[in-house]
């Protein structure tokens, strides 16, 4: 068991120094790669942080570019997934300040225009379960939008990406502390939100 | 007193759940310590409304993960195109940035060589001449400092030129 999770982790590290070593070189094959493979999982990220499937698009264009133009700073100690999502989170904040001066809040229900973010549609069948958790799925989702942004951040770090506490302190610049209060204040207020919309 | 105590429970049952997500309920969940999961265990036991709570936690995040999220192939392909273009972008940056930086030290090592050849040149026409050493020094100064002199001379030519210029457009 010992020796499985030392193989793992050791080709993690060993992955992670490859990208740094080739992000250091401004490799473009080797940019294509990662954008190939974290595109889902940056673009629901910045999805669920901007709740705007343009902006998030325009975001995710500017996080590769500038993953590009600061790869001489990728830290060795975490891996290239949190760096990713911090270099995201930061060019969040920018716009945000860029369009008005606050932090993550302005970003919550930034039209009040409730419908922004959808679950797109499977295109499977109709089974009664897969509508059923489609619905929830819905649900869910549109409960999240009305969570503040800061919580919708440590829940999908947490639980989508499945990153740690400290990856996630890492990413969103804060102390463990205050990313267990906002996990734990997050699912809280998503509970109340979805029994709410339940009555 | 016996309440508040209750309610302390409830909310570090509560907290340990949410950091936990859907594997709160399974004795093995790794971010708590073994203490703290067999005490969450046992209040689970007896608490209806935190095992409520673990049970919507667990079925909320599996929600979570079903919602399904993801990129449009135009979306790579257009930033994988960008992202190639900004590399060449800052590759001829770069080029450009070494090629001034080597000219600029093959400038002023020329400088410095034709300096002190300049400076034994009018050293030995001021002693042919039998001028005073401060006359062939500044001599030396202007000649040095003459082509700068020439070049801003002519750009100041040119800017009055085409401030003249527009001007009269404008006028």
């Amino acid at each position: 068991m010992n020796a499985t999770a030392f193989y793992f982790e050791n080709s993690m590290a060993q992955e992670s120094t490859e990208i740094a070593r080739g992000l250091r070189r401004r490799d473009p094959d080797l940019l294509d790669r990662l954008i190939e493979q974290y595109q889902h999982r940056l673009l629901r990220y910045l999805l669920y942080l901007t709740g705007r499937r343009d902006l998030a698009e325009d975001l995710f264009q500017e996080t590769w570019i500038r993953v590009l133009e600061r790869g001489h700073q990728v830290n060795d100690k975490y891996a290239f997934s949190t760096w990713l999502f911090a270099v995201a989170h930061n060019l969040v904040i920018d716009h945000m300040r860029r369009k008005q001066p606050s932090s993550l809040d302005g970003l919550m229900d930034e039209n009040g225009d409730e419908s922004s973010f959808d679950v797109p549609a499977t295109g499977q069948a109709t089974a009664f379960d897969l509508t059923l958790q489609r619905e929830q799925s819905e649900h869910i989702a549109a409960g999240m939008q009305h969570l503040p942004a800061e919580y919708r951040e440590a829940l999908v770090l947490r639980f989508q990406e499945g990153m740690s506490l400290d990856e996630i302190a890492s990413v969103a610049c804060v102390p463990l502390g205050t990313v267990k209060s906002r996990i734990y204040r997050g699912l809280s207020s998503l509970e109340q939100r979805l029994k709410g919309a339940q009555l | 007193m016996n309440s508040s105590r209750n309610n302390g429970a409830h909310e570090r049952a509560r907290k340990l759940i949410a950091l936990a997500g859907p594997d709160a309920l399974s004795t093995t969940n790794q971010l708590s310590t073994q203490s703290s999961n067999a005490w969450l265990a046992a209040h689970l036991e007896r608490c209806s409304s935190c095992r409520a709570f673990a049970e919507n936690t667990a079925e909320m995040v599996r929600g979570l993960r079903a919602i399904p999220i993801a990129a449009d192939r135009s979306l790579v392909s257009t930033t994988q195109l960008k992202v190639r273009r900004r590399a060449l972008e800052l590759q001829r940056h770069r080029e450009r940035v070494w090629l001034v930086s080597v000219s600029c030290a093959a400038v002023t090592l020329c400088a410095l060589l034709s300096a002190v050849v300049l400076w034994r040149g009018f050293e030995w026409l001021g002693a042919r001449a039998h001028l005073a050493s401060s006359v062939w020094q500044v001599g030396f100064l202007v000649f040095c400092m003459m082509p700068a002199l020439v070049v801003a001379i002519l750009l100041l030519a040119k800017d009055r030129h085409l401030a003249n210029h527009y001007g009269s457009y404008e006028g």
